[in-house]
């Protein structure tokens, strides 16, 4: 849920970019931080390994302006995608309020895609959250690959009832990274108000 | 939604204002934060004197970060938590505490101020912000962000992200 603190008049979103290892998630937040222009951006933080595998979470924040008087920013974070990280990944979904399923296109990465939206959800349970509770957008990444599987397949395993708004990207290349964060921003704001 | 959220306005906040403040001078440090445990900033104190503060956001979520972290630990072992964090290095140093279930205090202090202050005074700050977040949990306010809100945010966001 939304952090409010009126005396200051700033609202704050938490959006939560999940998915299995290397499907993109740092890339898009690279991407978002250097398009974004300076005074939007605050620092851009990088809990990584040696390797530039997301080690805890990278985290980005984004000043949208000033509505109804009221400071709005976005907190984006992404978490680790390694399977044996569940225990930093757990933390960092706390108090989520949107979430981005970055998913790889690459046929060898069908299954992790599958398995880690079910690990997604067995960690909101945890937090006594449905996905059907959050607004989730789903990103098919690595659009670019030779050999990428078309998109009805990825979200066939990762989201079977089509749920979820979809978006292909090419996240190194910028393509659909925006959209992406505007649809899930869009998503999370159209809640304020309405059960807050 | 299962996890209420911290709103500190009015009275609560100038209170929290003032136990923060009231930090600073018993301690000698240079900051004072209180942080809900999703790292977001609830209010901030700065000692007159003390330089500018490192980008505060950055702070605030890898503190409410760590502090997660090392309460899954204490977890892990069988503790309902651990005591208090304190980091020092030659200069600076951290000390953080829970503030009750859905806040962290933070100071940041350096070489001047004694590290014992800083505990005996920390661990005092952290039992009145405790009983402090818990009336503000108790007592949210209402929110009235309507529509027209979600309207004027719209537009920015398509200013900010591209159409
Ligand atoms: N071809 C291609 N490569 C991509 C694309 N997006 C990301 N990559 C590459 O995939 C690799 C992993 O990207 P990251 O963004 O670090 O992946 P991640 O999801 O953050 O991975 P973890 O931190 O381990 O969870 C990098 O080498 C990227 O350059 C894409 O759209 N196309
Ligand atoms: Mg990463």
């Amino acid at each position: 849920m939304s952090t409010i603190n009126f005396a200051n008049r700033e609202i704050n979103f938490k959006i939560v970019y999940y998915g299995p290892g290397l499907s993109g998630k740092t890339t898009n937040l690279k991407w978002i931080y250097g398009k974004i222009p300076e005074g939007r951006k605050g620092e851009m933080v990088s809990l990584a390994t040696e390797d530039e595998r997301t080690l805890f979470f990278d985290f980005l924040p984004l000043d949208l302006g000033e509505v109804k008087g009221f400071k709005t920013r976005f907190h984006l974070y992404t978490v680790p995608g390694q399977v044996f990280y569940n225990a930093s990944r757990k933390l960092i979904l706390r108090g989520v309020d949107g979430i981005v399923f970055v998913a790889d296109s690459a046929p060898n990465r069908l299954r992790a895609n599958a398995e880690s939206m079910r690990n997604m959800r067995e960690n909101l349970a945890e937090y006594g959250l449905k996905v059907e509770d959050i607004p989730v957008v789903l990103q098919v990444n690595k659009r670019d690959l030779p050999d990428a599987l078309p998109v009805d397949m990825v979200q066939a395993v990762v989201d079977p009832e089509g749920r979820f708004p979809v978006f292909e990207a090419v996240a190194t290349e910028g393509r659909g990274v925006f959209e992406t964060l505007k649809e899930v921003s869009r998503l999370v704001l159209a809640r304020v108000g309405s059960n807050a | 939604m299962v996890e209420p959220s911290l709103v500190l306005y009015g009275a609560l906040y100038d209170r929290a204002l003032g136990i923060l403040d009231e930090t600073l001078r018993e301690t000698g440090a240079r900051y004072a934060l209180l942080i809900d445990r999703k790292g977001f900033v609830l209010a901030h104190k700065e000692a007159l004197w003390a330089p500018k503060p490192p980008p505060l956001d950055s702070l605030a979520t890898l503190v409410a970060g760590n502090a997660a972290a090392t309460q899954a630990l204490a977890k892990l072992l069988g503790e309902v938590r651990f005591q208090e964090v304190v980091h020092q290095g030659e200069r600076m140093g951290l000390y953080v505490d829970e503030a009750g279930d859905h806040a962290l205090l933070l100071l940041v202090f350096d070489e001047n101020a004694p590290l014992g202050k800083v505990k005996l005074y920390g661990k005092r700050a952290a039992e009145a912000l405790t009983q402090l977040a818990e009336e503000a949990i108790a007592n949210p306010p209402k929110l009235n962000l309507d529509t027209q809100y979600r309207e004027e945010a719209k537009a920015l966001l398509d200013e900010l992200f591209g159409n």
